[in-house]
């Protein structure tokens, strides 16, 4: 006999899977965003030889599926390598390039949108590259990298459900464990699509009121 | 003492500077007059290392700016304020101010904060020293800019068409207080238009055109009929500028 009803044991699996879900993002999230913006500040130096390299593989990662991508690291690497790959390490490893390089492309564009003349006067005082980049860029680059960098996070978090189908047991493969017992798949997956949805809104809210902390000289005064 | 010998500089095929010979002692204040794309600012920004030189030298007391060892110490010897200001938006008045004085002379926070407040009360911007730049008005910017530069305690100001972009009261707010610096004995090189102002501050006056250095004079000469005055590439300047 089959036993198709929920039980609260079911929410157990389910603040697993989450929580399996949020700790690959929370942590993919952050090894990106150091490699990407190490890239973006490699570039920034115009680092011969490394730099032509770092613009090739981010092209590489953003233009190809993250699902293929993946494909390669959990069942090609260890074919070529003859070494073992576990799913959360090729989850790990998938999501952090790719988060990487979407990240460098953000902070690249945050590096360059701030005005050469304030580089200039910096440089003028006596600054140093590295004094212009922590003093004078950093600050302003991320006020502006802020709101492309929290769409990006909402979306590698979706991009997260992808691993299920390596085998990692997060969320979307806890769904589709209680659909395949419950055979309730409306219920199911609303549910999985809320939880989602609302860490999803979580990261925006987070990203809003940073964003609005680090725009405060910008702040319209009266009008 | 600035000394700039054979100057050349190029972008692509136009020359810009075409062997410029100066000389700014200290105490002096040095006006470069000229129609717009005659070399002026790009004189300016070879001498603080922002342009790199074709031929020739620039010399801060002996550093050479083409040299990146001395770079360091000329860009520590002068300071220099914009034609637009480029001041760093995210920082109030007194951090824009105090920012080089605490990174580079690695003064403390509090003493170059002291310091500062005392600058922006001397330019009458005491009550504005923790406003952004954008809720100051472009006359008050170029005062913090000028601040900047002072609270450097530069040897040598440099000025780079300082008043182009603000209007004729703004423009007078600034001016006052370069009279009051040359009256103090700073030395500065002006870069500017504002013609009759150049000729109550400066000891000389120079006149580029097309690149190349035309006269080098002290001020009474260049005005005085028979002296700068006599040359019609000059005279034809003066009188439109006036006219404007």
């Amino acid at each position: 006999m089959r036993y198709t009803s929920f039980t609260p044991y079911d929410f157990v699996l389910l603040a697993q899977g989450l929580g399996v879900s949020l700790a690959l993002f929370l942590a993919t999230s952050l090894i990106g965003l150091v490699i990407g913006t190490i890239w973006a500040v490699i570039r920034f130096y115009r680092v011969p030889v490394l730099t032509p390299f770092i613009a090739f593989l981010a092209e590489l990662l953003k233009n190809s599926p993250v699902l293929v991508q993946l494909f390669l690291v959990f069942f090609g690497l260890p074919a070529l390598l003859k070494i073992n790959v576990t799913p959360v390490e090729a989850a790990v490893i998938t999501l952090s390039g790719n988060t990487a390089a979407f990240i460098y492309v953000i902070a690249v564009s945050a590096i360059e949108s701030i005005g050469r003349d304030q580089i200039e006067s910096a440089r003028v005082f006596g600054l140093s590259r590295w004094q212009v980049l922590h003093h004078i860029i950093a600050p302003q680059a991320m006020a502006f990298a802020v709101g492309p960098l929290t769409g990006l996070l909402v979306n590698q978090l979706q991009v997260t459900s992808l691993i299920s189908v390596i085998g990692v047991v997060d969320l979307t493969k806890i769904g589709n464990i209680l659909n395949l017992r419950t055979l309730k798949p409306f219920i199911v997956w609303t549910i999985v699509g809320g939880l989602y949805y609302v860490t999803a809104k979580l990261v925006a809210l987070g990203g809003a009121m940073l964003e609005k902390r680090l725009r405060a000289h910008t702040a319209w005064k009266g009008l | 003492m600035i000394r700039a010998r054979g100057v050349r500089k190029s972008f692509g095929s136009a020359i810009v500077l075409d062997g410029i010979d100066l000389d700014v002692e200290s105490g002096e204040v040095v006006s470069i007059l000229g129609s717009s794309g005659s070399g002026k600012s790009t004189l300016i920004r070879c001498m603080n290392g922002l342009e790199k030189l074709d031929a020739g030298s620039i010399t801060i007391d002996d550093f050479d700016v083409s040299r990146p060892k001395d770079l360091a110490e000329a860009r520590k010897r002068s300071a220099t304020v914009f034609q637009l200001f480029n001041l760093y938006p995210h920082m109030t008045a007194v951090q824009n101010i105090t920012l080089a004085p605490i990174q580079v002379l690695k003064r403390s926070r509090a003493e170059a904060e002291a310091a500062a407040r005392t600058l922006l009360d001397s330019v009458g911007l005491g009550a504005r020293a923790d406003a952004y730049p954008a809720q100051l008005s472009g006359g008050q910017r170029q005062r913090v800019g000028i601040c900047r530069a002072l609270a450097m305690n530069p040897r040598y100001l440099l000025l780079d068409e300082i008043t182009s972009a603000l209007d004729p009261e703004m423009t007078a707010e600034v001016l006052n207080i370069l009279a009051q610096l040359a009256k103090n004995g700073t030395t500065m090189v002006f870069v500017t238009h504002e013609i009759e102002f150049a000729r109550t501050i400066s000891s000389r006056i120079v006149f580029l055109d097309k690149g190349q250095l035309v006269v080098d004079l002290p001020t009474e000469e260049f005005f005085a009929a028979d002296g700068g005055m006599a040359r019609p590439r000059i005279s034809q300047f003066l009188s439109k500028m006036r006219k404007d």
